[in-house]
């Protein structure tokens, strides 16, 4: 096993190193020049190139490309032209938002979306069947920057249940600790900032797992059916084992392995932040940063953000293949087969 | 019981190893103000920083003045200037020599003493050779050796007395020493310190408790404030960054957010039927079309009016913006100009027009313009110019459109390749120099007619060495008559700012820089 992580780990230098080309590339060659928006409306064009030359903008793109991958092994990120606030400072100040709403949110695709799809893989043909289908449906169809406006309609601006945005009441919000409110506001045993915390993630993170949530669900309904039609089904059968037995311990659990795969890219995807729901929720993560430091073409800003992105799909790609022998005994990452 | 029992266990576990968190509100202590409420100003992003000599934007501003003061402040309605953090001041007869007495007795918020070597260090900072690239509105505050204008030289006299030496009259630079960027006075003890664009300290009546990035500012009101009769009422005050027009406005109704600014025009029916309350405010802007006087299409007059007789933009202005935006028959607003009531735009003419362009061969136009709304411009630049491109097909004029994101656009602005382009502007400081020098300046990035009038650059010079008063008010009425008549731009509107809150919410002021002061802010049930 050990071999085989870090194997893998190896493996993902290219991917990494590819990342960096493409993303130094998009920003430098694609983007609109930075200076006029760095400098302001009464910025002159001598001062607009004396600045380029100051941060290195005017030298050949290759040499460019070299002082940041250095930065990079690093660690040194740079500077946002925008704010003068250090990459690395910019983004963990915004992560930990992006991690909570994106664990929340996938805890509640999983269990909903793993829950609707043995249902409806259980009665298939029924309506409850066609009932959860069309959840799924209705989950993958709807865009967030129309369900979250309507969520927050119903909930917030007609009926007063739950907050409109934001993470807490910046009044309670916990200063210190992990960056996620709810692990902290537990752990001071602040309950009023706690459920104050709750109440404010859980339109967003409804919002945000619809998606996931239908794909998990179709996902886990035809992983089940395919199981439930093997042989070693049908053998639990004929032992006589009740319904529920065979369901939980022999069908559901070999259904689980490309379940896993998809609850793990989900989760990657949803921790490279969220642009739409943190805009529409005012959810302070990196989703909507890394979209405004493209619009201002704050290169080193958003180089960092999608290097930071690309090296978490690389771990939990990494996790998720080791759940996998975890989940199926016959997957060994013996040295051979590593 | 057991999630009981897990809470429980947890709050203990916490407090056996200290590694829980405390509450921000924790940080900001009690204050013996008039009030212990607070209130809570929703806006649309975050700012830039919080360090007057790093920023640009409107949204920083929002929160700065609430911490810092200047050595002059504007009068709360207009941009007439009046003493601040100096008693008083006096100019020299010949007009480059500055000398102000300041206020004694005033901290800032860290406990630093505020005197000449603080305004020494906090100005001094933004003069060359001191000044960096990354201090957007040094020069245009403060001036520059290659320009000649400026600040020559501080001197500190005595501890309460700041000389600034002039290269150049300028009868803008007081209204410049009043303006929230560059100018407001920022502790020396924090700028020692560094990080001030994330850790504001000023003598305002409000001091920076934190920030959540994208989230919020927090702010408590300085006990320690100089000017007890104007001190903060409100205990706190929240600035939360939410970026849509639709959630802010439900935030309103929610009691979320006291305040709200920047509503879409959409969305302000939905405001008055929460039953909040919508107040206007005409803006200090112009939303324009300029001509690219160097272009082959539009180097003559005579052409630019043929183009101008097509569009009747008093039309155009009532259907696109309904009651958010003015007709503008000038450059600058008419509460700020009184004095160009009587400047006159071309006509609409759609017959001539048709006769003039044709006679001109003129049947296509290139445009080029920005797709993003603009606080000039609260429908973009698309749509007004979809809206020209009507006009012109019916007088036989093809014009063809290029829309860019508004970083894109600065870009492609300044490469000069288009016949006409869409722009505008939001005045700084109330000084018609900030407004009618942009068709004035050598450097094309915001003179984007690319006009290059030697008489028109003559009168410029003229005003800014003219002191204040009816001879100086001349000086622009003829400046603004040169460009009517020379049909340099198209001025289009100049557009209302819109400030919702609730019915309980008195006291703030709005003011024509876009600003709105919370001092005196009070919130009743």
């Amino acid at each position: 096993m050990f071999r085989y992580v870090v194997k893998r780990l190896l493996q993902a230098i290219p991917v990494l190193l590819g990342l960096s080309i493409v993303v130094f590339l998009l920003m430098h060659v694609f983007s609109p020049d930075p200076a006029p928006v760095v400098l302001g409306e009464h910025a002159t064009q001598a001062q607009m190139h004396a600045w380029r030359n100051s941060m290195g903008l005017n030298k050949p793109l290759i040499q460019q490309y070299f002082s940041f991958l250095i930065g990079f092994l690093h660690g040194d990120l740079g500077v946002s032209y925008y704010t003068h606030t250090s990459v690395t400072k910019e983004i963990m100040s915004r992560f930990p938002a992006t991690v909570e709403l994106a664990l929340v949110a996938i805890v509640l695709a999983s269990v909903i979306g793993i829950a609707l799809g043995v249902v409806s893989a259980v009665h298939k043909g029924t309506p409850i069947d066609a009932v959860s289908m069309l959840l799924a449906l209705v989950g993958i169809s709807m865009p967030i920057f129309w369900s979250g406006v309507l969520m927050i309609i119903l909930f917030s601006g007609v009926l007063h249940w739950l907050p409109s945005g934001g993470r807490i009441n910046p009044l309670l919000a916990p200063v210190g600790g992990t960056g996620l409110f709810l692990v902290d506001t537990l752990l001071s045993g602040d309950m009023e900032a706690f459920v104050d915390a709750l109440r404010h993630i859980i339109l967003p993170a409804l919002a945000l797992s619809l998606y996931s949530m239908a794909i998990i669900t179709r996902m886990t309904r035809s992983s089940m059916l395919d199981a439930l039609n093997e042989d070693y089904v049908r053998t639990a059968r004929a032992k006589g084992l009740t319904p529920h037995r065979v369901h939980k311990h022999h069908a559901l659990r070999n259904a689980m392995l490309p379940v896993t795969t998809v609850i793990g890219l989900q989760l990657g995807s949803l921790l490279g932040g969220a642009m739409l729901t943190e805009t529409v929720f005012a959810w302070p993560g990196i989703g909507k940063f890394i979209v405004d430091s493209i619009l201002k073409s704050d290169f080193p800003i958003v180089q960092g953000t999608v290097m930071l992105i690309g090296v978490i799909f690389v771990i939990i790609n990494l996790i998720v293949d080791i759940i996998y022998a975890f989940l199926d005994p016959r997957i060994k990452y013996t040295k051979e087969e590593g | 019981m057991k999630a009981m029992a897990t809470v429980t266990a947890s709050s203990a576990f916490a407090s056996m190893v200290g590694c829980g968190s405390k509450r921000a509100s924790d940080a900001s202590g009690s204050g013996s103000g008039s009030g212990d409420f607070t209130i809570t100003f929703a806006q649309g992003a975050d700012p830039r920083g919080l360090d007057p000599a790093y920023i640009d934007d409107g949204e920083s501003a929002k929160v700065m003045v609430q911490i810092y003061e200047n050595l002059l402040k504007y009068k709360a309605k207009n941009c007439e200037v009046e003493p601040g953090l100096a008693k008083s001041y006096d100019v020299s007869d010949d007009g480059l020599t500055y000398t102000f007495k300041l206020r004694k007795g005033i901290k800032f918020q860290d406990g630093a003493d505020f005197n000449a070597a603080a305004v020494k260090k906090s100005i001094g900072r933004q003069l060359e050779p001191d000044r960096t690239d990354d201090m957007p509105y040094a020069a245009f505050t403060f001036g520059s050796k290659a320009d000649g204008t400026g600040i020559e030289s501080i001197e500190t006299p005595d501890d309460y007395t700041v000389v600034m030496k002039l290269r150049a009259v300028s009868s803008a630079f007081l209204a410049n020493l009043a303006m929230c960027m560059a100018s407001p006075i920022v502790s020396p003890k924090a700028i020692e310190k560094g990080n001030t664009n994330e850790h504001p300290v000023g003598t305002g009546p409000y001091s920076f408790v934190s920030w959540t990035k994208n989230s919020d500012i927090k702010l408590k009101r300085f006990d320690g404030y100089w000017d007890k009769e104007h001190a903060g009422k409100a205990k706190n005050i929240v600035f939360r960054f939410i970026a849509e027009s639709s959630t802010r406005v439900t935030a309103l109704a929610n009691g979320e957010a006291d305040i709200i600014d920047g509503v879409d025009e959409a969305d302000v029916d939905q405001v008055t039927k929460n039953g909040d309350v919508v107040d206007k405010f005409d803006g200090m802007n112009i939303n324009y079309m300029a001509f690219n006087t160097q272009s082959d299409t539009f180097k003559t007059a005579e052409a630019r009016k043929a183009f101008a007789k097509a569009i009747d933009v008093e039309e155009v202005v009532k259907s696109l913006y309904k009651k958010y935006a003015t007709y503008a028959n000038s450059v600058m607003p008419l509460w700020m100009a009184p004095y160009d009531k009587d400047i006159k735009q071309t006509a609409y003419d759609a017959d001539a027009a048709k006769k003039e362009l044709a006679s001109l061969g003129i049947t296509k136009v290139k445009c080029i313009t920005y797709s993003n709304p603009r606080p000039y411009n609260g429908k973009g630049g698309t749509a007004l110019a979809e809206a020209f491109q009507g006009y012109l097909r019916k007088v036989g004029v093809e014009m063809t459109i290029d829309q860019y994101d508004w970083t894109s656009y600065k870009t492609t602005v300044q490469a000069g390749n288009y016949d006409v382009c869409f722009y505008g502007w939001n005045g700084d400081n109330g000084d018609p120099d900030n407004f009618m020098n942009l068709l004035a300046a050598d450097d094309y990035s915001m003179n984007v007619a690319r006009w290059d009038n030697a008489d028109y650059k003559k009168l410029i010079a003229k005003g800014l060495k003219t002191p204040n008063g009816s001879a100086r008010d001349d000086v622009y009425h003829e400046c603004e008559k040169m460009v009517a008549d020379q049909q340099v731009w198209i001025p289009v509107s100049h557009s209302i700012n819109i400030l919702c809150h609730k019915k309980g919410v008195k006291g703030y002021v709005f003011h024509p820089t876009a600003v709105t002061f919370l001092k005196n802010c009070t919130k009743s049930a």
